[in-house]
């Protein structure tokens, strides 16, 4: 309990500060606005930013699905075959050295300004880690348990989606959390450059006017949905993955195991 | 049941062609429990790959049941020196995995899986996962893999030599006793003279760089074999020198 109730309450330490200095420094309110100040940006408009944020949230997880939908089997066919992944893979790598940024005009040429570019992005952005981390997952199935399907001659498909694929999963969720912090970027990035909803046009349209409380609630919002989005991928992997050793290798390094080991009574030599 | 003859490896290593295996000629009766003996890098584990299928000999022929080898069987089962089952799946669907493989009706051998468990001690521990068993009960549900394919030949690469050694003594015995309910042939590849005395009824004694077949010895005592009897004793001594022995130019 005190483990939850430590991070909330270093959150509030830090609000405070903030809080504390504007009062002191007597900060203009257009410069850095106090939290309260942008409670109330908030307050004012609670319908109008909680549908923008829906829209940038859509944007972030269409594109998010998209890019798994687009990158697990872009990984199996380049595991798959070395032809095909001495082919694409530089290219692959070429296309993730490109700042995404420098893309999204084009791509609000291309699609216009609806949310069609924002997932197009989102799918630019997130796609790599995926494609990356599924395929080295695949890749480094122990030998023995590839050598016992082939002892019962099992079909490719069978090595491939009774055993591959599934140990593959711990990796495969590494790069899923990558992407989901990149996804919320992508998205906002995209809203910079040309758009009329969302949460980054809220914020550039706030910039504009020096509303800078609205631009703060904005920001805010898009902190906890990016944070609520990691946390559920976060709880499901645990939920699918509970075989693996990342949720073992999770607890032993946690603050808790440590304190029991302060509690052990010291040893003759100490 | 099973036979090779004048069987050959040669490996593409690093810095040349490195033969593991030379000229190899057994032959395995049905029913018959063979154990392959040798120091490490003797080519010991290439034999039963070759024999398993998974490996083309360089020379050489090998059948299984008359047939020659050509590419992995359903009637020859193979276990690995470690448990090698999957950690996402439980101790039952593990047992089951060869039958979801081979596509065959998985109501018809639920039963067999869990009558397997049974036998080797793990009633109770069907919805475990892997990661929840020790080395041994790991080891024990690896072997009812093997068992529920009903296989004609049980190949078992050091199955035992991971495991600690009272479980290991332990686990040799059970499997003795499921050898004499019901026979089967098995080709067991050990570095422990212990083992292969006490399971085999000849012991093949190979020696390194490349892997020749020294010798076979019959092991002439009456089952079931505890290790520390006396006449177990003897058999494992008499092993031990002639694999201490230098290589005689002559006898291979």
């Amino acid at each position: 309990m005190r483990r939850r109730l430590l991070p909330v309450l270093g959150l509030l330490v830090l609000i405070g500060l903030w809080w504390l200095a504007t009062i002191v420094f007597s900060i203009e309110r257009f410069l850095v606005p106090s939290p309260a100040d942008v409670v109330a940006s908030f307050l004012e408009l609670p319908g109008y930013l909680l549908r923008q944020s829906l829209v940038t949230l859509v944007e972030t997880v269409e594109g998010f699905a998209l890019s798994i939908v687009v990158g697990v089997p872009l990984a199996m066919l380049i595991v798959r075959s070395p032809l095909l992944e001495r082919m694409f893979y530089p290219i692959l790598l070429a296309v993730n050295a490109v700042p995404k940024i420098a893309i999204a005009p084009i791509l609000v040429v291309w699609f216009g300004f609806g949310q069609g570019p924002k997932v197009v992005l989102v799918v630019l952005v997130c796609v790599f880690p995926v494609v990356i981390s599924t395929a080295s997952g695949m890749k480094s199935t122990p030998h023995e348990l590839v050598e016992l399907f082939r002892s019962w001659d099992a079909s490719r498909r069978q090595e491939f989606f009774k055993l591959r694929f599934v140990h593959a999963l711990p990796q495969i969720f590494v790069g899923l959390k990558v992407a989901i912090s990149l996804a919320v970027i992508g998205a906002v990035i995209a809203e910079f450059v040309g758009a009329d909803a969302g949460l980054g046009f809220v914020i550039v349209q706030s910039g504009a006017s020096a509303d800078t409380s609205l631009a703060f609630a904005a920001m805010t919002l898009l902190a906890i949905m990016s944070i609520a989005l990691f946390y559920a991928l976060a709880h499901l992997e645990r939920k699918l993955l509970s075989w693996a050793d990342v949720d073992r290798a999770d607890r032993r390094f946690r603050p808790a195991s440590r304190g029991r080991g302060r509690d052990r009574p010291p040893g003759p030599g100490r | 049941m099973i036979v090779l003859d004048g069987v050959t490896q040669v490996f593409d290593g690093r810095a040349g062609p490195v033969r593991a295996l030379a000229g190899i000629d057994l032959a395995v009766g049905e029913n018959e429990f063979v154990a392959v003996i040798g120091r490490s890098g003797c080519g010991k584990s290439t034999l039963l790959r070759l024999v398993a299928g998974l490996l083309p000999p360089t020379r050489g022929r090998i059948s299984v049941g008359g047939e020659p080898v050509t590419g992995p069987r359903r009637d020859v089962s193979f276990m690995f020196q470690r448990p090698a089952l999957l950690p996402w799946r439980s101790v039952l669907s593990n047992v089951m995995l060869p039958i979801e493989i081979f596509g065959l009706e998985r109501k018809s051998y639920r039963d067999r899986a869990h009558e397997l468990l049974e036998l080797v001690g793990l009633r109770g521990f069907e919805n475990r996962l892997p990661h929840e068993l020790s080395g041994g009960m790991q080891q024990r549900v690896s072997l009812c893999r093997s068992l529920i394919q009903a296989p004609a030949v049980m190949l078992m690469d050091e199955p035992f030599s991971a495991l600690d050694a009272l479980t290991r003594t332990e686990l040799s015995g059970e499997l003795q006793r499921i050898q004499l309910e019901q026979p089967r042939t098995v080709v067991f590849v050990t570095h422990s003279v212990e083992e292969a005395v006490v399971l085999a009824d000849r012991v093949a004694v190979l020696t390194p760089r490349p892997g020749r077949l020294r010798k076979t010895v019959a092991v002439a005592v009456d089952r079931p074999r505890v290790p520390g009897q006396p006449d177990v004793d003897q058999a494992g001594r008499e092993l031990r020198d002639l694999l201490t022995a230098p290589v005689d130019e002559g006898e291979a």
